[in-house]
């Protein structure tokens, strides 16, 4: 496989994250997955955390180095991930249980598989145009699509972040699974939160992902919702891959697994309280923490020199 | 700020394995230097030294840290190997390439590859209004590859002018100091006072609770910037100034006939005083440069500029 990944989470002006993003990757096959914890719900920021580690982990033991079954796999460990935040709930005797949404995607032979609970979305870009995007589970977006009120209407109305399925919810999520997709060279998927999409709109997305490099194009787009959010900007976080052909040249910053061992993976989690841990860094310095600076810089001196 | 600068470290002292030849340039966080490597190659050394936190007086080589700010001094230190770090990855033909880094004196040194040639500013200096549009493509072209290649890694130059653009003897373009470059990602602590040049900086790096506003497009407005002082061969309006009362004369009212139009609509373009007007990557400029049949594409218009800019000095 032959892609370029790029992830970003922010609180916004949020005080807390309650997002999480995650992907991992074996030779063969390729798992994001974003998770946005309820905000007014108590701990959201536990229940994505346990649905994207829930998911990370079980992606880790089945995909050795394939899935079997990626929709059997998606559907399966989604519907474990709700019972594993019930169960968190349970042990530490939580009032009220917290919720999640979330929305995963896996790529395989070439094929993209992905399955959705909530609002977090998924778009398949191809040339610049939607090719395929997950429809949210609220009643405000169905009254779009039945044509009752307008894409516009829908950006202000009360009811626009109550959505009728979400993991820890008190009813049994609705997971809806799409097609099976053929990839072509040049695709891109994009998965994020909707403090990101909620202040853009669907075309102004495309338009910024279809530059094809995603390593800039994930930070400017995170720029633009960010500012649009304004004072009230929530969480935001997205993930993008841009698929390549096996046969392109090797895209600078992208990932080749052809060489990777069959039980390894590359796995990266982002979204735990990042904020707090770093302005702490920041200020205590240490010797130990210079000495380490010096030797990483001269290293990759070292290693980017011819 | 005190007024107080640095002492810089005398020629002929020994640093490690190089030898200072002399003080190239003074700025408010570093000093930096022509040396010698132990084969007689000359390089540059860049040394950290903020004198609003660390002063070094004339025959001293240790600078006085004031106790209190100890951590501070430190915080700066991490903005300096975060330049050191991103340059590291860095190996382009138009983008300096770092040599070394080490510890030395209570602080640190970053040493870099020297560049001999003269700067872009010089050259602009003894050609004044002389400079053909393939000089400026074939320059800003190169520059461009580098410019790419930096943002790549997630770090912005944000101080991209004429001075700070370097010609070798093949008029080969390297993009040299990253003194104000922060990497755009990081989450921040404590700032410490940004840098920026009048005329070459975007209106956005003079807004500095705003920081999440910069991007590529911040360093796209210096390159249109430098583009047009090769033109007019003086530093364009500074954009402080422009948000107020925009006097610039677009590049392509005041040189049709002597440039290329397609040339002079992409300068106009770069210094939109609105972010998300001007090219959002430097990919989007290149590709524009290089499409020579095709005109830039539709600017947002003067309305749109004039109302940004009103609503720009409300919030000020």
């Amino acid at each position: 496989m032959k892609f370029t990944i790029y992830q970003e989470s922010r609180p916004g002006r949020r005080p807390l994250n309650e997002d999480r993003v995650a992907y991992s990757y074996s030779r063969d096959a390729l798992l994001m997955v974003v998770a946005d914890g309820m905000g007014g719900h108590l701990r959201g920021e536990v229940a994505a955390q346990i649905a994207v580690q829930f998911i990370t982990e079980a992606f880790q033991r089945e995909a050795k180095p394939g899935l079997r079954d990626p929709f059997r796999f998606l559907s399966g460990v989604i519907a474990d991930a709700h019972r594993a935040i019930l169960g968190y709930a349970v042990d530490h005797a939580l009032s009220e249980t917290p919720c999640t949404t979330c929305v995963a995607c896996i790529v395989q032979d070439a094929t993209a598989y992905w399955a959705h609970a909530g609002d977090s979305r998924l778009y398949l870009l191809r040339r610049g145009r939607i090719r395929a995007q997950t429809r949210d589970h609220s009643r405000v977006a169905r009254m779009v699509e039945d044509g009752l009120i307008t894409a516009e209407d829908a950006r202000w109305h009360i009811a626009r972040n109550r959505i009728f399925s979400c993991l820890g919810g008190a009813g049994t999520p609705q997971i809806d699974l799409s097609e099976k997709t053929p990839l072509l060279a040049g695709d891109t998927i994009v998965l994020c939160s909707d403090g990101l999409w909620g202040p853009l709109d669907d075309a102004m997305i495309a338009r910024a992902m279809s530059s094809g490099n995603v390593m800039q194009a994930v930070p400017a787009l995170m720029n633009q919702a960010d500012v649009r959010g304004g004072e009230n900007a929530d969480n935001l976080s997205l993930i993008a891959i841009r698929w390549e052909s096996s046969h392109t040249e090797d895209a600078s910053g992208g990932v080749s697994t052809e060489i990777m061992p069959l039980d390894h993976f590359t796995t990266q989690i982002e979204g735990f309280s990042r904020v707090q841990e770093s302005a702490q860094q920041e200020l205590n310095l240490s010797d130990d923490d210079i000495e380490r600076a010096i030797q990483e810089i001269n290293s990759a001196i070292r290693k980017y020199s011819k | 700020m005190p007024s107080q600068a640095n002492a810089a470290l005398p020629p002929g002292y020994q640093l490690e394995e190089y030898r200072i030849e002399r003080q190239i340039s003074l700025g408010g966080f570093s000093i930096v230097y022509l040396a010698t490597d132990k084969n007689g190659e000359p390089v540059a050394i860049k040394e950290y030294l903020p004198n609003s936190l660390a002063l070094r007086a004339e025959g001293n080589v240790m600078p006085a840290i004031a106790e209190e700010n100890l951590a501070i001094f430190r915080y700066g230190m991490k903005c300096f190997f975060e330049e050191g770090r991103a340059l590291a990855k860095i190996a382009h033909p138009n983008v300096v390439r770092v040599l070394n880094f080490f510890r030395a004196n209570e602080t640190v040194y970053m040493v870099m590859q020297y560049e001999s040639g003269q700067t872009l500013q010089e050259y602009i200096q003894r050609n004044k209004g002389e400079i053909g549009e393939r000089f400026i493509r074939l320059v800003f072209t190169r520059l461009l590859n580098g410019l790419r290649e930096v943002h790549a890694h997630k770090l912005l130059h944000l101080d991209i002018k004429p001075a700070n653009i370097c010609l070798r003897m093949d008029e080969q373009p390297v993009l040299i100091d990253f003194g104000a470059a922060r990497q755009t990602l990081s989450t921040d602590g404590p700032l410490l006072k940004p840098m920026h040049t009048p005329g070459f900086a975007a209106p956005e790096q003079y807004q500095n609770a705003r920081r999440e506003l910069l991007g590529p497009w911040t360093d796209i407005y210096s390159i249109g910037a430098s583009m047009y002082a090769c033109m007019a061969a003086t530093a364009p309006q500074a954009a402080s100034q422009r948000l107020e009362h925009d006097q610039l004369v677009p590049a392509v009212k005041r040189w049709l006939g002597q440039y290329s139009r397609q040339l002079l609509e992409i300068i106009d373009w770069c210094m939109q005083l609105n972010y998300l007007a001007r090219p959002q990557s430097v990919f989007a400029l290149q590709k524009a440069i290089a499409d020579k049949r095709r005109s830039v594409p539709k600017q947002q218009g003067t309305l749109f500029d004039n109302l940004y800019k009103r609503v720009q000095s409300l919030i000020k």
